[in-house]
């Protein structure tokens, strides 16, 4: 009878909303701009574990693109008045698809950014699909926006799975670090990422010697299990690869050094890492792990000046995706300003082919093939605590790895 | 086999914040019939409080766990004082929503203050290295976890099992209206035992923090696990949370240690031991239906 | 000892004591007979404070015990036998005797009880939901005894008990009488009844339907009998 009764207290622990506002707007003439003005929609996590590596700060970074835009232009601009809108997708892919029908649909939306989390990712695509309206993804990582999900008005714009791999996994493994061990979240991300790896350390002439998949989410914040048995393997790897992200990320790397695998001659290679996360788990817990980065704040000086100025605005340093999102917001109020209009498919035709030279896009080419924007990537190591100077200022570049190679070649599953 | 041995003593290990964490939730309800919902954020809230002393208040992880589970049980009996009391007399379903509730507003209070990533903490010095087990090295930090857990477990078996106080709150516990008409007033221990459930929760928060991620969110998926390790040593059974917390945690870590190809059972496992458990002995493995009122 | 006045009590909407009034002096042992289901149990609840809706007024030597919860009850002198026997699972014998606190002038040494009941001495160590029914039997009486309680409400306690524990009980209560404690003492048996109580009450609906002192029941034994449905 106490079970029962518990059992059913349980089950009513699931809660959940979804709540909408605005008016209808009207839809966009031949030429000019819809409703007279350009509208962003910045969809991402504002709460949850992905919330600080872009989250609410992306807003700033869209804000600070339209202020070089109005600057740029002056009165030459086409585009005069400009709306930002934001929605907290929660990283849930039902919430996501809800809310970019309504950020298009009753926000007058013209183009939405941002968007972490595959799953919820991919779900926007088909949203911006089915109402032609644009969408640049920036925080996700799979490559399937790219692949068997790609369609004419998505264009993928920081990374994927494919160049994260391909960077750390290749590198690493050309360093000589052969071996590998790696363990993965157990969902889309994970599974995509360490087949991504896998490939890229084979084509290397490495070893994957041990692979695992870690629960999703870990309820228990607990990974030793394979920490302890990374060193038992045989052969001995010599590197752990993680693909953990966020919380997982931190929660791993802490056991990793609890365990003193470094001393034990394996070393760690991170799938994923954002600027953020090295601030949580300190330089310190994290010294000498390479991963792949796709933009570093401190990295020259042009990165330096837009990261003083979203500084200013934002009391953070810029991840990546902050960076990307200001050059996405850019690159499309350029492409509406050579249209002349903000009509989804004169700017799409005004992207495809494009070459870009940005803060954030250094040799950057937008692909017409499959809107993957190519773009330099680099090779990052975390400073030992001695090397750190500065607040924020963690990674040194190791190298970089030119546009052409970071990225796939144009996947024949995408038909535009 | 010296990998077995290790992958065991590891899984004592994780089943040592499930066990603490189980008896605190058993104390409660079989004190209170409360199923204290809050319990995953009071362990937030212990290991959240360990990183606050360190860096607002410089005290070290040893004055944390000293002062975290105190200053946690005194929460609790507030927080039973000026709200679970109030809603003791109706369903119980109240006092859950209510625990509910306050995870929500703990975890967000907490949220909006610290953000959602993870902040830094990092074990004690002295146990910061690895210990010679014999068969095998472990980071000493973990040992000591689990010689804690262990110890506390034994002091709570104890307090229980030989102390007065002990037999009335067994009593209070089993028979509430029995034993009150013998003369014992349950009401004066319903708060202490709050409290000291709560204390518990924190005091597994504390331990955590050097080796687990601090955020804000850190109890808020360990809790289900928890309930299910409740639910499977039987529902407000003392020693069946605690033996199922430290079964479930060595079982989760053989399964996990198989390899990739038994990733999904690991995963699902505790909920289908629950499930078996539930059909083989509805009270759970140490449980007792309860008498007929 | 005890007064009780004008008590009423309710199931919900369900009345199930209408108006009981009786009085049981010091040393006096008075039995409530009737059918199940007349409201003896509900009776004694109320007297120990364990039955929310209840009105009416209860005395225990003088003070006034209505609006007090159980344990203060308790500790006034008021010692419970409940009709399940009130065992724990979770105590041994020795430790349901030693939970309740002393509340009276003159309670039982350990010593004594396990003199007067040899069995409990053997089965301390036991679970007392463990021992037989006979022995739970004991063991509820005992533990009251070991109270030291004034006024002891025994519920049905020779039910299902043979005739060897049945006589037991009788001289139990028989040596608490002699030591002036009082007895309210709901009981089936009419032929035990008549051998310890020296006043009866028949329960029937809610009310007491007849009083009769015990030597007025032999007489009587036939309409008592059809009363109680046997
Ligand atoms: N928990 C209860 N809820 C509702 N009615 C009850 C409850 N317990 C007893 N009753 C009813 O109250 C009446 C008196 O019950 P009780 O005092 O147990 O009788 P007795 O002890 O004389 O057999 C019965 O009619 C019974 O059905
Ligand atoms: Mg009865």
């Amino acid at each position: 009878m106490r079970t029962k009764a518990f059992v059913m207290l349980c089950s009513t622990a699931l809660l959940a909303s979804a709540c909408g506002g605005g008016g209808p707007k009207s839809d966009a003439a031949g030429g000019g701009l819809s409703d007279g003005k350009v509208v962003f929609g910045v969809l991402n996590d504002q709460s949850g574990a992905y919330s600080q590596l872009s989250g609410k700060n992306s807003i700033k970074a869209v804000e600070l693109a339209i202020a070089d835009y109005k600057e740029k232009y002056g009165d030459k601009a086409v585009v005069k008045e400009f709306g930002v809108e934001t929605a907290d997708h929660q990283n849930k892919p039902d919430v996501a698809n809800a809310k970019a029908a309504e950020l298009y649909d009753r926000k007058a939306v013209d183009v939405i950014l941002d968007v972490p989390t595959s799953s919820a990712a991919l779900k926007v695509a088909d949203v911006a699909k089915e109402k032609k309206k644009l969408y640049f993804n920036i925080s996700a990582a799979t490559t399937d926006l790219t692949g068997k999900s790609c369609n004419k008005y998505t264009f993928h714009y920081a990374y994927d799975t494919y160049m994260l791999a391909n960077g750390t996994g290749r590198n690493t493994t050309e360093e000589g670090k052969k071996n590998w061990y790696i363990v993965y979240p157990d969902y889309a991300f994970g599974q995509d990422m360490e087949k991504s790896f896998s490939a890229a350390v084979e084509a290397a002439g490495g070893k994957i010697v041990g692979r695992d998949a870690a629960p999703f989410p870990n309820t228990s914040g607990d990974f030793s299990t394979y920490l302890l048995k990374a060193p038992t393997l045989n052969p001995k790897p010599d590197v752990l690869g993680t693909m953990q992200a966020g919380a997982e990320l931190v929660a791993l790397v802490k056991q990793y050094n609890e365990f003193k695998l470094r001393d034990k001659g394996v070393g760690l290679a991170v799938g994923l890492m954002f600027l953020t996360d090295i601030h949580s788990l300190t330089p310190a817990a994290l010294a000498g792990t390479t991963y792949t980065d796709a933009w570093y704040w401190n990295h020259d000086l042009t990165n330096r000046a837009f990261a003083d100025r979203f500084k200013t605005a934002a009391g953070v340093r810029p991840t990546f995706a902050h960076a990307a999102n200001y050059s996405a917001a850019l690159q499309y109020l350029e492409a509406v300003q050579a249209a002349g209009t903000d009509g989804s498919d004169a700017v799409v035709k005004q992207l495809e082919g494009k070459t870009v030279e940005d803060v954030f896009l250094r040799n950057g080419k937008i692909r017409a093939e499959d809107h993957r924007v190519v773009h330099d990537a680099y090779l990052a190591q975390v400073k030992t605590p001695a090397e750190v100077t500065e607040e924020w200022d963690y990674v040194k570049i190791l190298r970089t790895v030119p546009a052409a190679d970071a990225f796939r070649t144009p996947s024949p599953d995408c038909k535009l | 086999m010296v990998n077995f041995l290790q992958h065991t003593f590891n899984g004592l290990v994780g089943g040592a914040f499930l066990a603490l964490l189980a008896l605190g939730l058993a104390v409660i309800f079989g004190m209170l019939r409360v199923v204290n919902f809050a319990h995953g954020a009071i362990y937030m809230l212990g290991a959240f409080g360990a990183y606050v002393l360190l860096t607002e208040v410089g005290l070290s992880f040893w004055w944390a766990l000293l002062v975290m589970p105190i200053a946690l049980a005194l929460f609790g009996m507030a927080l039973e004082r000026l709200l679970v009391a109030r809603l003791a007399r109706l369903d119980p379903l109240y006092n859950f929503l209510l625990t509910f509730g306050l995870t929500l507003i703990l975890q967000d209070a907490v949220k909006s203050r610290y953000g959602v990533q993870s902040s830094p903490y990092d074990a004690p010095a002295i146990l910061s290295g690895t210990l010679d087990l014999g068969a095998f090295d472990f980071p000493a930090y973990r040992v000591f976890v689990l010689v804690m857990a262990v110890a506390v477990c034994v002091g709570v078996w104890w307090l229980l099992s030989r102390t007065r106080v002990g037999m009335v709150v067994r009593a209070a516990t089993e028979r509430p209206e029995l034993s009150t008409a013998l003369g014992i007033d349950v009401g004066r221990w319903v708060t202490p035992v709050f409290g000291f459930g709560i204390g518990l929760a924190g005091l597994a928060g504390v331990l955590a923090a050097p080796i687990r991620a601090v955020n804000p969110l850190m109890g808020a998926d360990l809790i289900i696990v928890v309930f299910a390790v409740v639910v499977i040593g039987g529902l407000g059974s003392i020693f069946g949370s605690v033996a199922a917390g430290f079964a479930i945690g060595l079982v989760q870590a053989w399964v996990q240690a198989l390899g990739e190809d038994w990733a999904l059972l690991s995963q699902v496992l505790v909920f289908l031991v629950m499930a078996g458990v539930l059909l083989w002995r509805p009270a759970g493995l140490f449980g007792r239906e309860e008498a007929p009122a | 000892m005890l007064r009780i006045d004008d008590l009423s009590a309710w199931y919900g909407e369900a009345q199930v004591l209408r108006g009981v009034s009786l009085e049981i002096a010091a040393g006096e042992v008075v039995t409530l007979c009737g059918r199940n289901g007349a409201g003896k149990t509900t009776l004694l609840r109320c007297v120990m404070g364990l039955h929310p809706g209840q009105r009416g007024t209860v005395e225990l030597a003088g003070r006034t015990l209505s609006g007090q919860p159980a344990h203060r009850r308790a500790r006034a002198g008021l010692g419970w036998v409940p009709d399940d026997r009130g065992c724990y699972a979770t105590l041994t014998v020795a430790e349901t005797l030693s939970l309740p606190p002393v509340v009276g002038p003159s309670p039982w040494s350990l010593e004594q009880v396990y003199d007067a009941f040899p069995h409990l001495h053997a089965r301390r160590n036991a679970p007392s939901t463990t021992l037989s029914g006979g022995e739970q039997q004991m063991l509820a009486l005992a533990r009251v005894l070991r109270m030291g309680a004034r006024l002891l409400l025994c519920d049905e306690p020779t039910e299902g008990l043979s005739p060897l524990l049945v006589a037991q009980v009788g001289d139990i209560l028989r040596q608490a009488k002699q030591h002036g404690v009082a007895v309210l003492l709901v009981e089936q048996n009419l032929h035990f009844a008549t051998t310890v109580a020296d006043r009866h009450h028949l329960l029937a609906e809610g009310r007491v339907v007849e009083s009769l002192e015990n030597s007025e029941v032999a007489a009587r034994e036939k309409d008592l009998l059809a009363y109680l449905g046997i």
